[in-house]
């Protein structure tokens, strides 16, 4: 048989215990019954069937998933539940021997640890291994816990109860209650295990404001400085104010909202601007906007703005209002201003790309001279239909 | 702006304050400088300026947590009635912007602002206006539930802003000078002003939740 044209040997994500059966069988070209038959029979023979399941366990690496994320493990056997049904099998066997009287400290000793041990195991498997399987989860970790503990507190009652008399009862006691601390232990690890990352997020955290606080009260000033002296349209100052930008949301990165929404869409356009053009743009947001950036609101707005970066310049300032009814948004600029009906027919900048676009999306736009000189446009779009 | 004003001005970046001191038109002595919390308070008390400049992030604040500007307002606004504070920073984050004006400033500016515009904002708080920026318009749009439809039923309710105030806002908001403010509404300079006071009351005085709550991020009450 040639090695080459065997599958490699892997574990599959989707298995019944582990997988190590199922990818041993795709791997030989068997039948997994045949493969599971197989580890049962070389397991009765002093165990070298367990050992080498044990092995291949251990040293088989799962199925590389076949996108980029890796997907979680789903197992179709409840070991848990079966580890706690053990548990509560070796639990009424070992009350079973001492009830019945007759029977040695050494079984009676055995009984009691298989009880723990097998508790113990469900516990970890729940906590460890349930717990991320999407199958089971949270619910089956706590339930198998809950069962396991439960059995583990019934033994412990019935030896210190007077039932074995003496220093034994009350040490059979005591090692059932030290198998309810070994199900909660692996569950008291991770609680530790997260508390840490916490703190250590925390500090990451604390060092992080500290800087913020620092560059804030430094290089802030200074750049804020530099765009005083040099003037808002100077390349210097645009420079300045483009470098005070990125810091700022760099440092108050967790302060921003979402991507994607209008306002933070049409500041992000808006300093893109202030690096091609002698324009200063001040973008004010008020209301809570569930227009999306890609919206034909956003465009006309877009084009609103590089008319008045291209055509104005100097001051531009950006205002969105956004209601539970209509979202509103005023671009106005400080440049000479122009007359709509005096525009040649054939600019189709205003007329189409903001005023027809408007109409088509079912929005209003005007185009207005601004109060004192320059020109404002105001888009309106309607979230829901105006009544009467 | 014929009258001649006194200026201090209080920044611990001394490059600031000397480009500060050279912008501010002719009209505006600059009578004395500071660069933290104790020696504004010294300066300020000996030179009694008609305006003080005031940066909110201020070295020297005694307790933690309080900007250093805001522990200035708090420990001289209501001891000196005839002096005027505005307040200056790099930063328009609404914590800092409500926390400084419920201290006491009539208004607001931030550091990019042009000589000639802090000249103007100067002129406006000696005279006992208020300076907001189109961005503290809409800070106090959105703290005030204006944006979804709240409107004040009269003029004395201090938690919402009536429904003339909320024009004023906006139009400042969308970038408009008093005077245009004025003549889009077809009133007066005098009465935009009065809004304009009566909103920066309702400002520092309102117990409305969202204040409160960015007040508090700042230490202030």
């Amino acid at each position: 048989m040639s090695a080459s044209t065997a599958p490699r040997l892997v574990r599959e994500r989707d298995c019944l215990v582990a997988g190590v059966a199922g990818g041993l069988a795709e791997h030989l070209g068997w039948s997994v019954r045949v493969v599971r038959i197989a580890f049962v029979i070389t397991g009765l023979v002093w165990g070298a069937g367990v050992l080498l399941y044990l092995w291949l366990w251990a040293f088989t690496p799962w199925r590389q998933a076949t996108d980029a994320g890796d997907e979680p493990v789903t197992r179709r056997a409840p070991v848990s539940w079966l580890l706690a049904a053990g548990a509560g099998l070796f639990a009424l066997a070992t009350m079973a021997l001492v009830w019945r009287g007759g029977s040695s400290t050494s079984e009676v000793a055995l009984c009691l640890l298989a009880t723990v041990v097998c508790a113990a195991g469900a516990g970890a498997w729940a906590s460890l291994i349930d717990r991320p399987d999407p199958a089971r989860g949270r619910r089956t970790e706590q339930g198998v816990r809950a069962v396991a503990s439960l059995t583990l507190l019934v033994v412990a009652v019935f030896f210190a109860s007077g039932t074995v008399t003496g220093v034994t009862g009350l040490v059979a006691s005591l090692v059932a209650l030290v198998g309810i601390g070994l199900v909660f232990a692996p569950a008291l690890v991770r609680v530790w295990r997260d508390l840490e990352a916490e703190r250590i997020g925390r500090i990451r955290d604390e060092q992080r404001n500290e800087m913020a606080a620092h560059l804030h009260d430094s290089v802030l000033q200074t750049l804020a400085l530099i765009q005083n002296r040099a003037g808002a349209s100077s390349e210097a100052g645009r420079l300045a104010r483009a470098q005070e930008r990125e810091l700022r949301s760099w440092l108050y990165a967790g302060d921003t909202p979402a991507d994607s929404d209008l306002a933070t869409d049409l500041r992000d356009f808006a300093a893109a601007l202030e690096l091609d053009y002698p324009v200063h743009i001040d973008v004010v947001a008020v209301g809570t906007s569930t227009e999306r950036a890609s919206g034909e609101l956003a465009a006309a707005a877009r084009e609103a703005m590089l008319n008045a970066a291209r055509h104005a310049g100097g001051e531009v300032s950006v205002y969105i209002e956004g209601s539970s009814r209509a979202v509103e948004v005023f671009v106005r600029d400080r440049g000479t201003g122009f007359d709509l009906a005096r525009v040649a027919g054939d600019r189709l900048g205003v007329r189409q790309s903001i005023i027809g676009r408007m109409r088509r999306a079912g929005g209003s736009a005007s185009v207005s001279p601004g109060a004192g000189g320059g020109t404002e446009v105001h888009l309106r779009f309607d979230t829901e239909p105006a009544r009467g | 702006m014929a009258e001649r004003l006194t200026v201090v001005v209080v920044d611990d970046h001394s490059i600031f304050r000397s480009g500060l001191r050279a912008d501010l038109d002719e009209s505006i002595d600059v009578v004395g400088e500071a660069d933290d919390v104790e020696s504004a308070i010294a300066v300020v008390t000996t030179r009694r300026p008609d305006v003080v400049l005031l940066d909110v992030h201020l070295p020297g604040g005694s307790s933690a947590g309080t900007s250093g500007g805001a522990e200035v307002l708090q420990r001289l606004a209501s001891a000196m009635p005839g002096t005027r504070f505005l307040a200056l920073s790099v930063s328009d984050s609404a914590e800092d912007v409500v926390g400084v004006i419920r201290a006491g400033a009539r208004g607001y500016i931030t550091k990019g602002s042009s000589g000639s515009d802090v000249s103007r904002a100067v002129h406006a708080v000696a005279d006992g206006d208020a300076v907001f920026s189109p961005r503290l318009a809409g800070f106090v749009l959105d703290a005030f539930g204006a944006a979804v439809g709240e409107t004040a039923a009269t003029d004395e309710e201090l938690d919402r802003l009536s429904a003339r105030e909320q024009e004023v806002m906006r139009l400042i908001a969308r970038g408009y000078a008093y005077k245009e403010v004025a003549s889009t509404l077809f009133i007066s300079i005098k009465t935009v002003e009065t809004h304009v006071s009566s909103v920066l009351r309702k400002l520092q005085l309102s117990s409305r939740h969202e204040l409160t709550a960015w007040a508090t991020a700042r230490k202030l009450l």
